[in-house]
């Protein structure tokens, strides 16, 4: 097998696909940084481009594209509070509050370092154990779908803020609105008012923008003419050995978590990159600090989602299956190319195989050249003035939102979005457990549905099998230590009072 | 002299536009076909191929625009209120002849003007290798557990549900189905013995078929997959089931006769083009051309046989 990797190194060097890689990669954080085009819609887009063209090269240039996008849409996320992907979305949490602490460089160099330390340890999982992680993933059935959502869900205990009452309340908002669109189990239209777009329930990411861009650029109007106040230095660039260690545990808690959601069909990205800011806020020592700009919080959620990346790839290549959107476009690339993704691929065409593999490794070094070396650059972009970054935000909103399905509803959802937003954080209400709702909220109920009618009604199912009590034990001990923690923390009050 | 010659080339633009609009010249300006879905899909790949060769058969170029939204509903709208002069198309999916009947989509093949078929793909029952040997197996043991034998698809309303449920009225068996938020993890839940079959394509099963993984009991189709050409259809072994998916292309309701032909005579050699042939092939695609006529009848086959069902699943919400 490491014969096989070499051969693959070797073959992505001497054909110059390693090239198509670096471009791919180059055209990722740019399509990733840029809002409404996505990794999925990168790929897509180049995919008319790859016919004819040798294997290896188009697949380099689809790994590099979908790694790149998945790391570039942090770049917005942090500095522009844009998430340019739904799978930035987690990212924006710390990120732009870190940048307008006057850190924009540190917290792309973390998220530069979390993608690639993240990606490059979801690429090698891909490499070495693709098979055997596939096999654990099929085992992965509706039940444990809901427990996992449910984990998920727990987490909103976590990123609640002050007032628990208004978390759960948030939360619950967010599963409302993902029940908009046609029932998972009974096929029946809910709550579309007869309007096509929402048939499908409300896009992600026109949603993201809006809480997050569009109501940061209706809030920067409250400050639109105010004399300009202290411009947002650059600091250093990078982050001390000290740092490094202090966020090391998380990217690589994250990473595995976000290879695994990769490997079972139907979660995708953002999914992985809540579940890892979740769990690294459970886990860590300065948690409540999450979300005024702490750089765990950078870095959990980019780990997670760039290992996401490579854990997609494991259903595809191994099963035939695509684990998300960004896969089933690459697998229907793929199919043009010639290849059958599947058990046979690696028994007919290891050479491509292996040469993927060595892409996946090799893409997460290029971030990570590109990103420090671009960090410097597009963290300027905050030396600009203030009324130019609001102007800025809006037009990308709304241009963002546009672009995704070329449909103005979408348009009308951020800016609705923006609005509730914008109300919500001035009555301080938490904006991430809407989130987590919002997303895992399909998860639960279409599994939920699935798992009564494969259990015939039981709902003991979800105690005889194996895999749910690891996911009750993981829930319980998230409210659990929750409980704990914060009974701790009202006893230091009185203490403090006394 | 230069004055002279374009003098004569604009007159001579002239004289052929003038004549042009004499004969109602068609098509004189690019041709949209709309895709109601992402791009990268199987529909998209089948539009994208087609429209390569627009140019050379039609004089004009051919553009494929993805509008994905409700289920495919957003961009069928779009060419429902679009004018019917053969500028606007669109791929349409075999659900234009139930979903209206559902109470997803808001209209039906009726308001459209069918210009021919491009691809059919049959239903395929596919069980984990192992389980089942025959179709005889698959039907005996349903007899003996009603309702036991559990079948993922793609979506409840959408074809490889009503696949399903055509074979289980037809075999006497009764089935309990299962759906999933597309092929894929509905396959992913076969491997992993989390359900009993699944009826999607063969194309979409291919992989693990090919791999021994899965077993492919009969496609659904009226002839053997080219892929497959061991396994039986359900017609060969005496069940009365023809469920394919179709992808044809169509317009606006009111689409002028001569330009339906104008269109389909192109379509048609643009369907053969080698590049064509080959994308459908690796893409697992079966190409079936139908004319206009055939075509036509095809979608109300599939109404005709599909209407009992509808009411069977207690899915029919407008008459």
């Amino acid at each position: 097998m490491v014969q096989y990797l070499l051969n693959g190194f070797g073959h992505l060097i001497q054909t110059g696909s390693i090239l198509a890689l670096f471009i791919g990669v180059f055209l990722g954080i740019i399509i990733g940084a840029l809002p409404g085009l996505t990794a999925t819609m990168g790929i897509a887009l180049l995919i008319p481009f790859t016919y004819g063209m040798d294997p290896s090269y188009a697949l380099s240039l689809m790994v590099g594209i979908f790694a790149g996008g998945i790391y570039g849409g942090s770049i917005s996320a942090i500095l522009l509070k844009t998430p340019g992907t739904p799978a930035a979305g987690a990212t924006v949490l710390d990120g732009y509050p870190l940048a307008q602490k006057g850190q924009a460089g540190k917290a792309v160099a973390v998220s530069t370092i979390a993608s690639a330390l993240g990606g490059l340890i979801g690429a090698l999982i891909l490499t070495f154990l693709a098979p055997q992680i596939a096999k654990i993933a099929v085992l992965f059935g509706p039940p444990e779908y809901v427990l996992l959502g449910i984990y998920g869900l727990s987490m909103i205990s976590y990123v609640a803020g002050k007032s628990m009452a208004k978390g759960i309340f948030m939360g619950l908002l967010g599963i409302l609105i993902s029940t908009i669109g046609i029932d998972p189990i009974s096929g029946f239209p809910r709550f579309t008012f007869g309007q096509l777009n929402l048939l499908n329930g409300l896009s992600l990411l026109p949603v993201l923008i809006g809480l997050f861009a569009a109501a940061q650029a209706f809030e920067g109007i409250e400050k639109y003419n105010e004399p300009q106040a202290q411009q947002a230095k650059i600091n250093r660039i990078g982050i001390s050995g000290k740092e490094f260690l202090r966020i090391l545990p998380h990217i690589i808690k994250s990473a595995f978590i976000g290879t695994f959601v990769g490997a079972v069909p139907g979660t995708g990205t953002d999914i992985a990159a809540f579940l890892s800011y979740g769990e690294a806020k459970r886990s860590s020592k300065n948690g409540a600090e999450f979300g005024t700009g702490v750089i765990e919080g950078v870095a959990a959620p980019e780990s997670g989602n760039n290992a996401c990346v490579n854990g997609a790839m494991i259903p595809m290549f191994t099963l035939g299956i695509p684990g998300e959107a960004a896969t089933a476009v690459m697998l229907g690339g793929l199919m043009l190319l010639g290849l059958q993704p599947g058990p046979l691929l690696f028994k007919d065409n290891p050479q491509v195989i292996y040469t993927v593999f060595a892409s996946t490794i090799t893409s997460n070094l290029l971030i990570l050249v590109l990103g420090l070396l671009g960090a410097r650059f597009f963290a300027k972009v905050l030396q600009l003035p203030t009324k130019l970054i609001t102007t800025m935000i809006f037009v990308l909103a709304i241009i963002g939102s546009y672009a995704m399905r070329n449909n103005a509803f979408d348009v009308g959802v951020t800016i609705i979005a923006g609005f509730l937003g914008y109300i919500l954080t001035k009555a301080d209400y938490p904006v991430p457990p809407l989130l987590l709702g919002l997303i895992l909220g399909p998860l639960v109920e279409s599994n939920l549905g699935r798992t009564v009618i494969i259990s015939e009604g039981n709902y003991f199912i979800f105690f005889t099998r194996p895999l749910c009590w690891l996911f009750w034990v993981l829930i319980l001990y998230t409210v659990i230590s929750n409980i704990t923690k914060s009974k701790r923390a009202s006893r230091q009050l009185d203490q403090t009072k006394r | 002299m230069r004055k002279c010659i374009a003098g004569i080339i604009v007159l001579m633009s002239m004289i052929f536009t003038l004549g042009a609009f004499a004969q109602g010249k068609f098509p004189t300006k690019p041709i949209k076909i709309i895709v109601p879905w992402n791009a990268g899909g199987g529909t998209d790949a089948v539009a994208r191929a087609l429209a390569r060769s627009g140019e050379k058969y039609l004089g004009v170029p051919v553009v494929v625009e993805n509008k994905p939204g409700g289920s495919g509903a957003v961009g069928l709208a779009e060419v429902v209120q679009a004018a019917p002069d053969g500028y606007t198309l669109a791929i349409l999916p075999v659900e234009l002849g139930f979903m209206d009947k559902t109470g997803v989509y808001p209209f039906g093949f009726k308001d459209f003007t069918p210009i021919m078929n491009l691809n059919t793909d049959p239903a395929a029952l596919t069980v984990k290798s192992g389980k089942f040997k025959s179709v005889a197996d698959f039907v005996a043991y349903a007899k003996a557990n009603p309702g036991k034998l559990k079948v993922g698809h793609s979506g409840t309303g959408l074809l490889w549900h009503l696949a399903a449920a055509v074979f289980a009225k037809e075999a006497g068996i009764s089935l309990t189905y299962v759906p999933f938020d597309g092929a894929a993890p509905a396959i992913a839940a076969l491997i992993g013995n989390q359900i009993d079959a699944v009826t999607v394509s063969g194309a979409e099963v291919q992989a693990q078929v090919k791999a021994g993984e899965l077993t492919m009991l009969a496609c659904m189709g009226d002839k053997r997959l080219a892929n497959f050409p061991e396994i039986p259809t359900l017609m060969e072994l005496g069940y009365n089931v023809n469920v394919s998916t179709f992808r044809g292309i169509g317009g606006p309701k009111g689409l002028p006769a001569d330009r339906v032909k104008i269109l389909h005579d192109a379509f048609k050699k643009m369907m053969e083009e080698p590049d064509f042939v080959q994308t459908l092939a690796k893409m697992g695609l079966g190409i079936d051309y139908r004319s206009t006529a055939d075509y036509k009848k095809l979608a109300d086959d599939t109404a005709a046989t599909l209407a009992p069902i509808l009411t069977e699943l207690g899915l029919l919400r407008n008459k």
